[in-house]
Order: structure tokens, then sequence, then C-alpha cells
């Protein structure tokens, strides 16, 4: 075996051990703390491209750890949609670090940076094992890491609002754990097995012996995932935890987080679940219609909010639920949309909140009324907010259109026309909130009434590459969205 | 009369499904945090209970193989997984309870209600 071989577990191994060695660092040569971090995710986005030009040449790869083949075991897998996953996680999570680098030297205490770096890069590691793994058992540890770390990354600011947050972003998504847990014992009950590819296999023959474990492990695991990720009526949790999180946690937290727990359900519906038992109960029907409920009240909800970033967390309701819309039309081109959406809104919303948070460190404004005329005092900024609205609404030229144009396009395919209407509908909806920000912004007749701080070049370059990122996406997506169609075409 | 018989030899699937409903209804409807995080507790340990009762086979024996015997073996899977899982539920418990303390220092109670009171008074 050659060192390349080791590189699905060793993506994990190095983000892990980053967060271990950082507050160290952080205690004995502050300066040198944040390097190491982001070294670690460079090392780490360096080996998920390399795994990603693999299995484009050659298809899947499996790695096992410690020799141990399934079902003894644990095993990861990687196969071109899970490494386009991986690698957006990766991505998107070193751009967000360096612009928390700079954010958070005036949102957090000092003697806490180091262990923010720690849960940071627990978090991203954790992503990236949920993405790669091919055991539940395994998926299950690694989910917990995920939840505790970003249940931290909010609570570490020790305000009062962020522990309450926390708080119930916790009790919420321990809920959502057990039920996993019970759902993978239901799966366990019947057939003996965890890892995924002998699951598929041993549950479309036991589905006709137990099928109501199996049934109740399906209901269970849409609780599960539904919680974490934010699903319309289980999203309870999700405006507060992200609106009140320290800028860079937030951007996290929108941008990836509840995205990978998108991915790990939609992983366990089209590769532990066999084709046969979607055909039995309408699974996919129900993720649908609660999708499309979540788009529309998601953007409801976004338009009464007075705070600007609590406006962004209640957008991100509506958005995840496009994702879930994706996996919900069980067909390649939705899929293609999707993971499309998942990709453009990771970048947008972590634009977003990385505008909403220079707004905040510059001029101290949270409340979207006191925002009248900023575009005179922050003009790149709020050029980025434009530019990220416009993805959101799905404005041509922007990525957002890609995925909206996807999803309706195989909604059509599939003579659904309804869906359509919801898509335009919302598209709609989000324009009538995020649009009068950014009128208001720039064609306010007075000047802006708030004092500003000048804003680092480092913040306003992260802005500017995801400004970039998202242009480029919206008018050069042939490539990823080929790539995608092959990725899908794996799973039908 | 069926059924019955079989909710009698498989009793402890039953007491791990009450238990979990149990723990979820504390979680979801009290209004106090210790509350809420013993109920977290009693869930993880229901599910815990059922993934160990899987794993048990009747008159089995601790999977140490000997030679020369052919007696039956637990499942010593189970065990170790949940062995694991008790693990997490500890660190999970810790945070929370950490957390409350936290949040005990700024309302001096523990109580969700008596908190948003606090909170829209001011």
């Amino acid at each position: 075996m050659g060192f390349a071989d080791h590189y699905p577990a060793l993506i994990v191994v190095v983000l892990f051990a980053a967060a271990f060695l950082s507050p160290l660092i952080y205690r004995w040569a502050e300066k040198a703390a944040a390097p190491v971090v982001i070294t670690a995710l460079m090392l780490a986005l360096f080996m998920s491209s390399s795994l990603m030009i693999t299995v484009q040449q050659s298809g899947p790869v499996f790695y096992h750890m410690g020799g141990w083949p399934p079902p003894w075991g644990i095993e990861f897998k990687v196969d071109p949609m899970r490494a386009f996953i991986l690698l957006i996680m990766i991505g998107v999570s070193l751009w967000i670090f360096i612009y928390a680098v700079r954010d958070l030297e005036h949102e957090l205490k000092k003697e806490v940076i180091g262990w923010y770096y720690t849960l940071y890069a627990l978090l991203v590691g954790s992503m990236a094992g949920i993405a790669l793994t091919n055991d539940l058992f395994n998926l299950f540890v690694l989910m917990e890491i995920c939840a505790i770390s970003a249940c931290a990354i909010i609570s570490i600011k020790e305000d009062r609002e962020c522990l309450e947050a926390s708080f119930k972003y916790l009790i919420l998504s321990a809920m959502g754990t057990g039920c996993f847990l019970l759902g993978v014992a239901m799966l366990y009950m019947a057939t003996g097995y965890l890892n995924y590819g002998l699951l598929q296999l041993e549950l479309a023959e036991t589905l006709t012996l137990y099928p109501r474990n199996i049934f109740a492990a399906a209901a269970l695991f849409i609780a599960a995932f539904g919680t974490k990720a934010a699903l319309f009526p289980l999203h309870v949790w999700l405006p507060d935890a992200h609106a009140s999180a320290p800028s860079p946690s937030s951007a996290m937290l929108s941008g990836l987080v509840i995205k990978i727990y998108a991915f790990a359900l939609f992983l366990i519906f089209y590769q532990v679940f066999p084709r046969e038992l979607l055909d039995l109960i309408p699974l996919n029907e129900i993720i649908l219609w609660l999708a499309s409920l979540g788009v529309m009240f998601g953007s409801v909800y976004a338009m009464l909010q007075t705070d600007l970033k609590k406006m962004l967390a209640y957008s991100s309701i509506g958005q995840i639920g496009y994702i879930f819309m994706g996996i919900g039309f069980d067909h390649n081109l939705a899929l293609v949309g999707g993971f499309y959406h998942i990709m453009v809104h990771a970048v947008t919303k972590a634009l977003l909140f990385m505008t909403a948070g220079t707004i905040i460190y510059a001029t101290g404004v949270r409340q979207i009324k006191d925002l009248a005329g900023i575009g005179r005092a922050l003009p790149l900024t709020m050029l980025a907010f434009t530019i990220g609205s416009a993805s959101m609404i799905g404005i041509p030229g922007t990525g957002g259109l890609i995925s909206k144009w996807y999803l309706a396009l195989s909604a059509l395919e599939i003579g659904r026309p309804f869906f359509v209407l919801i898509i335009l509908a919302s598209s709609l909806l989000n324009a009538i909130y995020y649009m009068p920000i950014v009128i208001s912004a720039f064609m306010h007749q007075e000047d802006f009434q708030f004092e500003t701080k000048p804003v680092p070049r480092f913040m306003l370059t992260t802005m500017v590459v995801g400004m970039v990122f998202i242009v480029l996406s919206g008018f050069f997506s042939r490539p990823v969205v080929s790539m995608l169609e092959q990725a899908a075409n794996y799973f039908f | 009369m069926e059924i019955l018989s079989s909710i009698a030899r498989n009793y402890y699937y039953m007491v791990a499904i009450i238990l979990f409903v149990i723990g979820t209804f504390i979680m979801l409807t009290h209004a106090n945090m210790i509350k809420k995080v013993i109920a977290m507790n009693i869930m993880d340990a229901s599910v815990f209970l059922l993934f160990v009762a899987i794993g048990y086979a009747y008159g089995g024996e601790a999977p140490i193989i000997r030679e020369g015997s052919d007696v039956v073996y637990v499942n010593p899977l189970p065990g170790a997984l949940i062995l694991t899982g008790i693990v997490v539920a500890v660190s999970v418990t810790a945070y929370a309870l950490s957390l409350i303390v936290k949040i005990y220092r700024y309302y001096g109670t523990c109580d969700y209600d008596e908190i948003c009171e606090i909170r829209s008074q001011e």
C-alpha cells in the first residue's frame, strides 16, 4: 500500500491532530496557532482533491481501517459524490477560517481563541468523516463529535443568548442522535450488519421478513436527520443558534454543518436502504413535501425578522429545503440541482454571514432598519451582500440560478409542474426580503448614521474571493454539472 | 395470545421502547434543564439496553474461545459498540451540565419558563 492509499483516513487524522495541537501552540506561540490549522486544512484539501482525481479516473475507493475488512472493521468509501462533498466541506471551511482569524479577535476573549481553533478543526474533521464513512456506528460517533463541537463554537462566546441557544441545540440534537441510534439498533436487529454495502444487500432480503423494523428505522432516520439538518417542522433550534453565534461560527453552521446531515440522510436512503423500500413506502414523497413547506415558510419567517443575522438564519431553513427537494424528487437531474445547491449555498450563506459579521465589526449595527445608507460607508461589503442576495434569489449570472434551474427541470421531467411553482414562488419571497436591504443600503438619501471603523484588508479579500466564486459558478457551471451528472448516475 | 407470549419472551425490547418514549417526552416537555439532561440519559440508556439485548443469546457465555468446547457465545459486537456509546453520552452530559452552570450564573434558575419570564421583563 502506498502512502496515497491512506488519504481517506489521513484527512480525518490530520484535522484531529491539528485540533489537539492548536491550544498548546496557542499557549506558547500565539501567532503560530492559526497557521498550523490553516496548514492542516490545506493538507486535507490537497488530499481530498487528489482523491477526487483518483475517483474520477478509476471509480470508488474503499479504505479499511487497520486492514480489517468489513464486517469486522470500519470502512471508508470515496465515490464521486462523496469526494465532491468532501472537497466543498474542506475548501469552504478553509476559506471561512481565514476570515475567522481576524474576526474572532474582537468577538471572543483572547484566552479562548486557541480552543476555538480546536473546536473548528474537530468540526471540519468530523464532517469530513461523515462524508467518508461507510459504517453506521462510525457515523454515530462522528455525528456526536460534530454535534458537540458545533454547539461549542456557539457557546464559546459565553453571553446569555449563545448559552441558551446552544443548550437548545444540544438537547434537540441529542434527541436526533438518540433516534438515529435506535434506528441503527433496528437495522442491526434485522440484519446483523453495520456496513452500508452489506446492509443494502442484506436488507433487500430481510425486507419481507421484518418490514416493521425497517419501516421504523426509516422513520427514525427521517426524524433524526431532519432535526439535525433543520428540515421544516424540526427547525426550531436553528434561528437562535445561528443568529447568536460569533459570525464565523454562523457561517460554518449555516453554510456547512446542516448540509452534511442532509448528505448523510441521502447516503442512507440510496446506499443503505434497498430500492424496493423506497417503492414500498413513500419516503421521498415525505421529504419532498416537508422540503416544499420549508422553502415557503422559511422565507415567510425570514420576512418578519428585524435582526439581520436572524433573517439570514431563517433564510437557511428555506434554502436547506431546496437541497432536500433535490433528494426528494428521486431523479438524477434533481440530484444535480440539489448538490449544486449544496456548493452554491455553502459559499453564499457563508459570504452573507461574513458580510453581517463585517458590518457588526465595523459599525456594531444588527438591526435591518439601521442599515439604510450603509452602502456609502462600506461599499465593498455591501457589494458582497448584493451578490450574495442575488444568488439567494437566483438572478442569472449567479450560482443560485443553476441549482434552481436543474430542480425545476427535473420537476417538469417527472411531470410535477406544481413544484416549479413552489420554486418560483419561494424565489420571489427571497427577493422580497433580500432586495429592500440592498436597495436601502445604496439608494438611501441621507448618510449612514453610525460611526464606521476601517475593515481589515484580510476580511475584505476573503469576501472578494467569495463574490468571484459565486459569479464564476453562475457562468461556468458546465464542468461541475457534468461531473455531478456522472456522479448522480452512479446512484440510479 | 400469540402476541402476548411473544411480548413476554421479548420483554426487554418493550422496556427499552418504553424508556425511550419516557426520555423523549420529558426531554421535550419539561422546563427544568437538569431534568432534560436526565431524560437525555434515560433515552440513551434505553437504546443501549436495546442494543445489548439484541446481542444476547439464551444460555450464552462470554465470547472467549476455548479449544474443544461448543457452547453458545453472546455476540460481543453490541457490547463493544455500547461502550463507545456510553463514553459519547457521558461527554454530551458533561457539556450540557457545564452549559447549565453558566446559564444558572446569569439567571439564578434552571427553569426554562422562568428564564423566558426574566427575559421578557427586560
